[in-house]
Protein backbone atom coordinates (compact mmCIF):
# COMPACT_ATOMS: atom_id res chain seq x y z
CA UNK A 1 0.00 0.00 0.00
CA UNK A 2 2.90 2.55 1.13
CA UNK A 3 5.29 0.34 1.29
CA UNK A 4 7.47 2.35 -1.44
CA UNK A 5 6.93 5.45 0.14
CA UNK A 6 7.49 4.99 3.73
CA UNK A 7 11.56 5.99 2.91
CA UNK A 8 11.18 9.62 1.93
CA UNK A 9 13.49 11.38 -0.13
CA UNK A 10 12.53 15.04 2.01
CA UNK A 11 14.87 16.27 4.14
CA UNK A 12 18.02 13.90 4.22
CA UNK A 13 21.20 15.81 5.48
CA UNK A 14 23.64 15.97 7.68
CA UNK A 15 22.60 17.18 11.47
CA UNK A 16 25.27 19.75 12.47
CA UNK A 17 26.21 21.41 15.70
CA UNK A 18 28.81 23.83 16.24
CA UNK A 19 29.96 24.00 12.78
CA UNK A 20 30.28 20.27 12.84
CA UNK A 21 28.46 17.30 11.85
CA UNK A 22 27.11 15.41 15.10
CA UNK A 23 24.78 12.89 12.79
CA UNK A 24 22.22 12.58 9.77
CA UNK A 25 18.66 12.00 8.88
CA UNK A 26 16.04 10.32 7.47
CA UNK A 27 12.25 11.09 7.32
CA UNK A 28 10.07 8.40 7.55
CA UNK A 29 6.15 7.86 6.65
CA UNK A 30 3.80 5.25 7.92
CA UNK A 31 2.87 2.48 6.13
CA UNK A 32 -1.15 1.81 7.21
CA UNK A 33 -4.22 4.10 6.14
CA UNK A 34 -3.99 6.09 9.68
CA UNK A 35 -1.85 7.44 12.42
CA UNK A 36 -0.47 4.91 15.33
CA UNK A 37 0.61 5.62 18.77
CA UNK A 38 4.39 5.80 18.13
CA UNK A 39 4.50 3.27 21.13
CA UNK A 40 3.09 0.29 18.10
CA UNK A 41 6.36 1.23 16.04
CA UNK A 42 7.68 -2.64 16.49
CA UNK A 43 10.88 -1.98 14.87
CA UNK A 44 12.76 0.50 13.10
CA UNK A 45 15.77 -0.96 11.34
CA UNK A 46 18.27 0.83 9.20
CA UNK A 47 20.78 0.33 6.69
CA UNK A 48 23.24 3.00 5.14
CA UNK A 49 25.35 1.87 2.27
CA UNK A 50 24.95 -2.24 3.43
CA UNK A 51 26.05 -1.39 7.37
CA UNK A 52 23.29 -1.72 10.18
CA UNK A 53 22.97 1.59 11.96
CA UNK A 54 22.97 0.85 15.75
CA UNK A 55 19.32 1.39 17.12
CA UNK A 56 20.85 3.07 20.40
CA UNK A 57 22.32 5.77 17.92
CA UNK A 58 18.73 6.84 16.75
CA UNK A 59 16.74 9.64 17.85
CA UNK A 60 12.91 10.15 16.71
CA UNK A 61 11.55 13.39 16.32
CA UNK A 62 8.24 14.34 15.46
CA UNK A 63 5.53 16.85 16.22
CA UNK A 64 7.66 18.78 17.60
CA UNK A 65 8.92 16.50 20.09
CA UNK A 66 12.07 13.92 20.30
CA UNK A 67 12.13 10.57 21.63
CA UNK A 68 15.34 8.75 21.98
CA UNK A 69 14.32 4.85 19.81
CA UNK A 70 15.17 2.26 22.35
CA UNK A 71 12.60 4.42 24.39
CA UNK A 72 9.65 4.12 22.82
CA UNK A 73 10.15 0.20 22.52
CA UNK A 74 9.64 0.26 26.07
CA UNK A 75 6.57 -1.03 27.73
CA UNK A 76 4.47 1.34 29.48
CA UNK A 77 5.21 3.96 27.00
CA UNK A 78 2.57 6.63 26.92
CA UNK A 79 0.02 5.19 24.94
CA UNK A 80 -1.44 9.24 23.45
CA UNK A 81 1.72 10.21 21.42
CA UNK A 82 0.91 8.79 17.60
CA UNK A 83 2.53 9.18 14.66
CA UNK A 84 0.01 11.08 12.36
CA UNK A 85 -1.00 9.93 9.54
CA UNK A 86 1.20 11.15 5.84
CA UNK A 87 2.84 13.32 8.28
CA UNK A 88 7.13 12.73 8.16
CA UNK A 89 9.27 11.03 11.53
CA UNK A 90 12.26 12.56 11.41
CA UNK A 91 15.19 9.65 12.30
CA UNK A 92 17.93 11.13 13.33
CA UNK A 93 21.17 8.84 13.58
CA UNK A 94 24.06 10.09 16.61
CA UNK A 95 27.30 9.93 14.36
CA UNK A 96 30.64 11.90 14.92
CA UNK A 97 31.12 13.59 11.41
CA UNK A 98 27.99 12.93 10.04
CA UNK A 99 27.51 10.70 6.37
CA UNK A 100 29.64 11.91 2.84
CA UNK A 101 27.53 14.54 1.58
CA UNK A 102 25.95 12.80 -1.71
CA UNK A 103 24.17 10.04 -2.71
CA UNK A 104 23.83 6.65 -0.22
CA UNK A 105 22.07 3.49 -0.47
CA UNK A 106 19.50 3.46 2.29
CA UNK A 107 17.25 0.59 3.47
CA UNK A 108 14.35 0.84 6.24
CA UNK A 109 12.59 -2.06 7.67
CA UNK A 110 9.27 -0.49 9.25
CA UNK A 111 6.93 -2.83 11.54
CA UNK A 112 3.93 -1.52 13.25
CA UNK A 113 1.32 -3.07 15.48
CA UNK A 114 -2.10 -3.02 14.41
CA UNK A 115 -5.60 -3.80 15.88
CA UNK A 116 -6.71 -6.47 13.61
CA UNK A 117 -4.25 -7.32 11.31
CA UNK A 118 -0.83 -8.84 11.82
CA UNK A 119 2.22 -7.02 12.24
CA UNK A 120 3.29 -5.22 9.22
CA UNK A 121 6.55 -5.27 8.09
CA UNK A 122 7.52 -2.89 5.47
CA UNK A 123 10.65 -2.52 3.47
CA UNK A 124 11.94 0.40 1.74
CA UNK A 125 15.57 0.94 -0.29
CA UNK A 126 16.48 3.42 -2.26
CA UNK A 127 19.41 5.70 -3.73
CA UNK A 128 19.12 9.39 -1.42
CA UNK A 129 21.24 12.35 -1.64
CA UNK A 130 22.10 13.90 1.54
CA UNK A 131 22.65 17.23 1.72
CA UNK B 1 -45.39 -0.96 -3.87
CA UNK B 2 -45.38 2.13 -0.99
CA UNK B 3 -42.20 2.26 0.46
CA UNK B 4 -41.35 4.06 3.84
CA UNK B 5 -37.04 4.88 3.42
CA UNK B 6 -34.88 8.09 4.41
CA UNK B 7 -31.54 7.43 3.02
CA UNK B 8 -29.03 9.78 3.07
CA UNK B 9 -25.69 10.07 1.21
CA UNK B 10 -22.50 10.71 2.90
CA UNK B 11 -18.57 10.04 2.40
CA UNK B 12 -16.12 8.60 4.72
CA UNK B 13 -12.92 10.42 4.33
CA UNK B 14 -11.21 7.55 4.59
CA UNK B 15 -11.66 7.44 0.94
CA UNK B 16 -9.15 10.22 0.32
CA UNK B 17 -6.63 8.88 2.07
CA UNK B 18 -4.04 9.04 -0.77
CA UNK B 19 -5.03 12.85 -1.36
CA UNK B 20 -3.82 13.21 2.51
CA UNK B 21 -1.28 11.32 3.03
CA UNK B 22 0.91 12.84 0.09
CA UNK B 23 -0.67 16.13 0.72
CA UNK B 24 -2.47 17.46 -2.09
CA UNK B 25 -5.34 18.19 0.10
CA UNK B 26 -6.14 18.66 4.14
CA UNK B 27 -8.96 17.72 5.91
CA UNK B 28 -10.49 20.60 4.85
CA UNK B 29 -9.88 19.66 1.16
CA UNK B 30 -11.47 16.04 1.80
CA UNK B 31 -14.19 18.00 3.31
CA UNK B 32 -14.10 19.96 0.07
CA UNK B 33 -14.19 17.33 -2.14
CA UNK B 34 -16.80 15.21 -0.37
CA UNK B 35 -19.32 18.27 -0.50
CA UNK B 36 -18.20 18.54 -4.01
CA UNK B 37 -19.64 15.21 -4.72
CA UNK B 38 -22.87 15.96 -3.81
CA UNK B 39 -22.54 13.83 -0.59
CA UNK B 40 -24.25 15.43 2.39
CA UNK B 41 -22.74 13.77 4.96
CA UNK B 42 -19.23 12.69 6.10
CA UNK B 43 -17.42 10.14 8.25
CA UNK B 44 -13.91 10.92 9.98
CA UNK B 45 -11.34 8.61 10.83
CA UNK B 46 -9.62 10.45 13.57
CA UNK B 47 -6.14 8.95 13.47
CA UNK B 48 -5.69 9.84 9.81
CA UNK B 49 -6.97 13.62 9.64
CA UNK B 50 -7.23 15.32 13.24
CA UNK B 51 -4.26 15.81 13.93
CA UNK B 52 -4.42 16.74 17.70
CA UNK B 53 -6.07 12.90 18.47
CA UNK B 54 -6.34 11.78 20.94
CA UNK B 55 -7.06 15.51 22.14
CA UNK B 56 -9.62 17.43 20.39
CA UNK B 57 -9.12 21.45 21.72
CA UNK B 58 -12.10 23.79 21.07
CA UNK B 59 -9.99 25.60 18.43
CA UNK B 60 -10.13 22.78 16.59
CA UNK B 61 -13.84 22.40 17.03
CA UNK B 62 -14.54 25.71 15.81
CA UNK B 63 -12.60 25.27 13.02
CA UNK B 64 -14.52 21.84 12.18
CA UNK B 65 -17.87 23.62 12.60
CA UNK B 66 -16.97 26.45 10.50
CA UNK B 67 -16.05 24.12 7.82
CA UNK B 68 -19.51 22.14 8.30
CA UNK B 69 -21.13 25.44 7.84
CA UNK B 70 -19.00 26.45 4.60
CA UNK B 71 -19.91 23.12 3.08
CA UNK B 72 -23.28 22.25 3.82
CA UNK B 73 -22.55 18.89 5.48
CA UNK B 74 -23.28 16.82 8.25
CA UNK B 75 -20.94 15.07 10.51
CA UNK B 76 -22.29 11.31 10.68
CA UNK B 77 -19.75 8.85 11.98
CA UNK B 78 -16.40 8.58 13.56
CA UNK B 79 -14.63 5.38 13.51
CA UNK B 80 -13.60 3.54 16.51
CA UNK B 81 -10.64 1.55 16.58
CA UNK B 82 -9.27 -1.10 19.24
CA UNK B 83 -5.19 -0.81 19.40
CA UNK B 84 -4.62 -3.21 22.42
CA UNK B 85 -0.87 -4.29 21.10
CA UNK B 86 0.55 -0.92 22.61
CA UNK B 87 3.66 -2.79 23.83
CA UNK B 88 6.04 -5.26 22.66
CA UNK B 89 5.16 -7.62 25.07
CA UNK B 90 2.59 -6.52 26.95
CA UNK B 91 -1.35 -5.64 25.82
CA UNK B 92 -3.53 -3.02 26.74
CA UNK B 93 -6.05 -4.45 29.40
CA UNK B 94 -9.97 -4.39 29.36
CA UNK B 95 -9.91 -1.55 31.56
CA UNK B 96 -7.69 0.68 29.85
CA UNK B 97 -9.41 -0.24 26.32
CA UNK B 98 -12.48 0.44 27.82
CA UNK B 99 -11.07 3.47 28.97
CA UNK B 100 -9.99 4.32 25.12
CA UNK B 101 -12.97 3.74 23.69
CA UNK B 102 -14.36 6.64 25.77
CA UNK B 103 -11.95 8.85 23.68
CA UNK B 104 -14.00 8.32 20.73
CA UNK B 105 -17.17 8.66 21.99
CA UNK B 106 -16.41 11.83 23.86
CA UNK B 107 -14.42 12.75 20.29
CA UNK B 108 -18.02 11.98 18.18
CA UNK B 109 -20.21 14.19 20.78
CA UNK B 110 -17.36 17.33 20.36
CA UNK B 111 -17.53 16.71 16.51
CA UNK B 112 -21.12 16.34 16.19
CA UNK B 113 -21.56 12.84 14.82
CA UNK B 114 -24.13 10.54 16.44
CA UNK B 115 -22.09 7.59 15.48
CA UNK B 116 -19.08 5.65 16.36
CA UNK B 117 -18.33 2.78 13.92
CA UNK B 118 -17.33 0.40 16.85
CA UNK B 119 -14.05 -2.26 16.05
CA UNK B 120 -16.02 -4.46 17.31
CA UNK B 121 -13.73 -8.02 18.15
CA UNK B 122 -16.07 -9.67 15.45
CA UNK B 123 -16.63 -7.51 12.77
CA UNK B 124 -14.51 -9.47 10.21
CA UNK B 125 -15.32 -13.00 12.04
CA UNK B 126 -13.69 -14.89 14.66
CA UNK B 127 -10.14 -15.97 14.68
CA UNK B 128 -8.85 -13.48 12.15
CA UNK B 129 -7.78 -10.52 14.41
CA UNK B 130 -4.18 -11.03 16.05
CA UNK B 131 -5.81 -9.29 19.39
CA UNK B 132 -9.15 -9.45 21.38
CA UNK B 133 -10.41 -6.10 20.10
CA UNK B 134 -13.47 -4.44 21.55
CA UNK B 135 -15.86 -7.50 22.72
CA UNK B 136 -19.28 -7.15 24.91
CA UNK B 137 -18.65 -7.11 28.52
CA UNK B 138 -16.25 -3.67 27.31
CA UNK B 139 -19.22 -2.79 25.05
CA UNK B 140 -21.40 -3.52 27.64
CA UNK B 141 -20.05 -0.76 29.70
CA UNK B 142 -19.53 1.57 26.99
CA UNK B 143 -23.65 1.80 26.87
CA UNK B 144 -24.48 4.18 29.90
CA UNK B 145 -21.32 6.11 27.98
CA UNK B 146 -23.24 6.57 24.94
CA UNK B 147 -26.40 7.07 25.84
CA UNK B 148 -25.05 9.85 28.32
CA UNK B 149 -23.08 12.03 24.85
CA UNK B 150 -26.10 10.63 22.70
CA UNK B 151 -23.46 8.64 20.38
CA UNK B 152 -24.68 5.47 19.24
CA UNK B 153 -22.36 2.23 18.44
CA UNK B 154 -22.57 0.91 14.88
CA UNK B 155 -21.34 -2.46 14.57
CA UNK B 156 -19.53 -3.32 10.97
CA UNK B 157 -20.51 -6.45 9.62
CA UNK B 158 -18.21 -6.42 7.30
CA UNK B 159 -17.24 -9.94 4.98
CA UNK B 160 -16.94 -12.34 5.70
CA UNK B 161 -19.56 -11.73 8.08
CA UNK B 162 -23.03 -10.77 7.10
CA UNK B 163 -25.77 -8.65 9.23
CA UNK B 164 -27.37 -11.31 10.02
CA UNK B 165 -24.55 -14.00 11.17
CA UNK B 166 -25.43 -14.05 14.76
CA UNK B 167 -22.13 -13.60 15.91
CA UNK B 168 -23.09 -9.61 16.50
CA UNK B 169 -26.16 -10.44 18.12
CA UNK B 170 -25.22 -10.55 21.89
CA UNK B 171 -24.03 -6.99 21.70
CA UNK B 172 -28.24 -5.97 20.50
CA UNK B 173 -29.42 -8.30 23.55
CA UNK B 174 -26.84 -6.88 26.08
CA UNK B 175 -28.53 -3.13 25.05
CA UNK B 176 -32.03 -4.50 25.18
CA UNK B 177 -31.32 -6.24 28.81
CA UNK B 178 -30.38 -2.78 29.97
CA UNK B 179 -32.76 -0.61 28.11
CA UNK B 180 -30.09 1.15 26.73
CA UNK B 181 -30.90 0.94 22.71
CA UNK B 182 -27.07 2.53 21.74
CA UNK B 183 -25.92 -0.14 19.88
CA UNK B 184 -27.09 -1.22 16.51
CA UNK B 185 -26.40 -2.87 13.15
CA UNK B 186 -24.28 -1.44 10.41
CA UNK B 187 -23.99 -3.43 6.86
CA UNK B 188 -20.86 -3.03 5.08
CA UNK B 189 -20.94 -3.66 1.12
CA UNK B 190 -18.58 -6.11 1.11
CA UNK B 191 -20.63 -8.84 1.79
CA UNK B 192 -22.01 -8.30 -1.15
CA UNK B 193 -19.28 -8.75 -3.55
CA UNK B 194 -20.33 -11.04 -6.39
CA UNK B 195 -16.84 -11.35 -7.92
CA UNK B 196 -13.50 -10.46 -7.96
CA UNK B 197 -12.68 -6.74 -8.58
CA UNK B 198 -10.92 -5.97 -11.57
CA UNK B 199 -8.89 -3.77 -8.71
CA UNK B 200 -7.90 -7.18 -7.18
CA UNK B 201 -6.88 -8.63 -10.78
CA UNK B 202 -4.30 -5.56 -11.42
CA UNK B 203 -3.26 -6.06 -8.32
CA UNK B 204 -2.37 -9.78 -8.02
CA UNK B 205 -0.98 -9.18 -12.12
CA UNK B 206 1.35 -6.69 -11.00
CA UNK B 207 3.09 -8.79 -8.12
CA UNK B 208 3.22 -11.80 -10.35
CA UNK B 209 -0.25 -13.49 -10.76
CA UNK B 210 -1.52 -15.02 -14.17
CA UNK B 211 -4.04 -12.33 -15.60
CA UNK B 212 -5.60 -15.10 -17.90
CA UNK B 213 -6.22 -17.27 -14.48
CA UNK B 214 -7.41 -14.76 -12.54
CA UNK B 215 -9.93 -13.50 -15.15
CA UNK B 216 -11.26 -16.96 -16.15
CA UNK B 217 -12.13 -17.20 -12.50
CA UNK B 218 -13.93 -13.46 -12.46
CA UNK B 219 -15.69 -14.38 -15.22
CA UNK B 220 -16.80 -17.44 -13.64
CA UNK B 221 -17.96 -15.76 -10.79
CA UNK B 222 -19.86 -13.56 -12.72
CA UNK B 223 -21.69 -15.79 -14.96
CA UNK B 224 -22.43 -18.12 -12.00
CA UNK B 225 -24.00 -14.52 -10.18
CA UNK B 226 -26.36 -13.43 -13.57
CA UNK B 227 -27.46 -17.20 -14.14
CA UNK B 228 -28.63 -16.86 -10.49
CA UNK B 229 -26.37 -19.50 -9.09
CA UNK B 230 -23.85 -20.20 -6.98
CA UNK B 231 -20.51 -20.05 -7.59
CA UNK B 232 -18.56 -23.66 -6.51
CA UNK B 233 -14.69 -23.04 -7.04
CA UNK B 234 -14.35 -26.82 -6.90
CA UNK B 235 -16.36 -26.80 -10.46
CA UNK B 236 -14.00 -24.78 -12.20
CA UNK B 237 -10.65 -26.14 -9.81
CA UNK B 238 -9.37 -29.00 -12.76
CA UNK B 239 -10.32 -26.41 -15.58
CA UNK B 240 -7.65 -23.92 -13.38
CA UNK B 241 -5.24 -26.38 -12.24
CA UNK B 242 -4.55 -26.86 -16.52
CA UNK B 243 -3.39 -23.50 -16.77
CA UNK B 244 -0.97 -24.31 -13.99
CA UNK B 245 -1.43 -21.29 -11.34
CA UNK B 246 2.10 -20.09 -9.83
CA UNK B 247 2.21 -19.77 -5.79
CA UNK B 248 0.84 -15.58 -5.93
CA UNK B 249 -2.36 -17.05 -7.96
CA UNK B 250 -2.63 -20.22 -5.76
CA UNK B 251 -2.68 -17.63 -2.69
CA UNK B 252 -5.12 -15.22 -3.95
CA UNK B 253 -7.24 -18.03 -5.11
CA UNK B 254 -7.29 -19.26 -1.69
CA UNK B 255 -8.99 -16.20 -0.20
CA UNK B 256 -10.99 -15.14 -3.28
CA UNK B 257 -12.83 -18.43 -4.05
CA UNK B 258 -14.24 -18.64 -0.53
CA UNK B 259 -17.57 -16.89 -0.98
CA UNK B 260 -20.49 -18.80 -3.20
CA UNK B 261 -21.48 -15.47 -4.24
CA UNK B 262 -23.49 -12.10 -2.53
CA UNK B 263 -24.87 -12.15 0.56
CA UNK B 264 -28.72 -12.27 1.00
CA UNK B 265 -30.64 -9.36 -0.50
CA UNK B 266 -33.86 -10.45 0.73
CA UNK B 267 -31.79 -10.80 4.20
CA UNK B 268 -30.74 -7.24 3.97
CA UNK B 269 -34.40 -6.07 2.89
CA UNK B 270 -35.39 -7.84 6.46
CA UNK B 271 -32.79 -5.71 8.28
CA UNK B 272 -33.11 -2.95 6.85
CA UNK B 273 -35.46 -1.38 9.26
CA UNK B 274 -33.13 -2.24 11.93
CA UNK B 275 -29.62 -1.02 10.89
CA UNK B 276 -28.21 2.21 12.37
CA UNK B 277 -25.66 2.70 9.53
CA UNK B 278 -23.97 1.51 5.85
CA UNK B 279 -20.64 1.78 4.60
CA UNK B 280 -20.82 1.65 0.50
CA UNK B 281 -17.78 0.22 -0.10
CA UNK B 282 -15.94 -0.02 -3.45
CA UNK B 283 -12.93 -0.60 -5.68
CA UNK B 284 -13.61 0.09 -8.73
CA UNK B 285 -16.55 1.43 -11.36
CA UNK B 286 -16.98 0.09 -14.57
CA UNK B 287 -17.16 1.97 -17.90
CA UNK B 288 -21.21 1.73 -17.31
CA UNK B 289 -20.84 3.63 -14.49
CA UNK B 290 -21.54 0.74 -12.02
CA UNK B 291 -19.34 -0.72 -9.37
CA UNK B 292 -17.57 -3.79 -11.08
CA UNK B 293 -18.47 -6.19 -8.55
CA UNK B 294 -21.19 -5.18 -6.36
CA UNK B 295 -25.02 -5.20 -7.59
CA UNK B 296 -25.64 -1.46 -6.48
CA UNK B 297 -29.05 -1.39 -8.26
CA UNK B 298 -30.05 -4.69 -6.18
CA UNK B 299 -28.84 -3.41 -2.90
CA UNK B 300 -30.40 -0.24 -3.22
CA UNK B 301 -33.61 -2.06 -3.90
CA UNK B 302 -33.49 -4.17 -0.99
CA UNK B 303 -32.57 -1.13 1.53
CA UNK B 304 -35.68 1.56 0.05
CA UNK B 305 -37.87 -1.87 0.31
CA UNK B 306 -36.67 -2.78 3.54
CA UNK B 307 -37.32 0.99 4.98
CA UNK B 308 -33.85 1.71 5.73
CA UNK B 309 -33.32 5.23 7.55
CA UNK B 310 -30.39 6.88 7.61
CA UNK B 311 -26.79 7.12 5.95
CA UNK B 312 -25.26 5.11 3.35
CA UNK B 313 -21.36 6.75 3.16
CA UNK B 314 -19.12 5.92 0.39
CA UNK B 315 -15.96 3.70 1.41
CA UNK B 316 -13.34 3.89 -1.19
CA UNK B 317 -10.59 0.82 -1.16
CA UNK B 318 -9.62 1.10 -4.82
CA UNK B 319 -6.72 3.21 -3.82
CA UNK B 320 -4.93 0.78 -2.04
CA UNK B 321 -5.50 -1.79 -4.12
CA UNK B 322 -4.31 0.21 -7.13
CA UNK B 323 -1.94 2.60 -6.42
CA UNK B 324 1.05 0.86 -6.55
CA UNK B 325 0.90 1.47 -10.50
CA UNK B 326 0.78 4.71 -10.12
CA UNK B 327 -1.86 7.81 -8.46
CA UNK B 328 -5.57 7.01 -7.77
CA UNK B 329 -8.12 9.94 -8.53
CA UNK B 330 -9.84 9.08 -5.89
CA UNK B 331 -12.10 12.56 -5.92
CA UNK B 332 -12.92 11.36 -9.21
CA UNK B 333 -13.81 7.67 -8.27
CA UNK B 334 -16.53 9.33 -5.06
CA UNK B 335 -18.01 11.77 -7.50
CA UNK B 336 -18.64 8.09 -9.82
CA UNK B 337 -20.01 6.80 -6.54
CA UNK B 338 -22.21 9.43 -5.41
CA UNK B 339 -23.37 9.89 -8.68
CA UNK B 340 -24.30 5.69 -8.97
CA UNK B 341 -25.80 5.85 -5.62
CA UNK B 342 -28.19 9.03 -6.50
CA UNK B 343 -29.51 6.91 -9.71
CA UNK B 344 -30.16 3.82 -7.15
CA UNK B 345 -32.15 6.22 -5.43
CA UNK B 346 -33.98 8.09 -8.06
CA UNK B 347 -35.08 4.70 -9.94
Amino acid sequence: MYDEHVLTDEGCRNVWKNGKKVGYCVNLKINYYRGLPICCIDQISLEVDGEKVDPSSMILQHNGKEYPYLEILKDDFPTDVYWLFGEKLRVVVKREGGIDQGRHHVKVTLGTRRSYTPTMISVCEKELTFA
Amino acid sequence: MKMDYDIKLGVSLYSYQDNYYFHKHDLEGCIAAAAGSGATGIEVMPEAMIPEWPYISDSFVDKWNGWIERYGVEPVCLDHFSDRAMWKNKQLSDEQLFERSIWYIKAANKLGCSLIRLLHNEHIGVGISPYRLTDVKIAERLLPICAEYGVTMALECHAPTTIDDPIHEPYLEVAEKLGLPFVGLMADFSSYEYCISRADVGQVVRKGGTEKIINFIRESQREAYYKGQPFVYEEIKDRVEKMKPNEIDREFIEFHTKSTGPASYKVLKDYSSKLVYIHAKFYDIDENGQVDNMDYPKIFQALKEGGYKGYICSEFEGNRRMNDAGWVDEIDYIRKHQKLMRKCLED
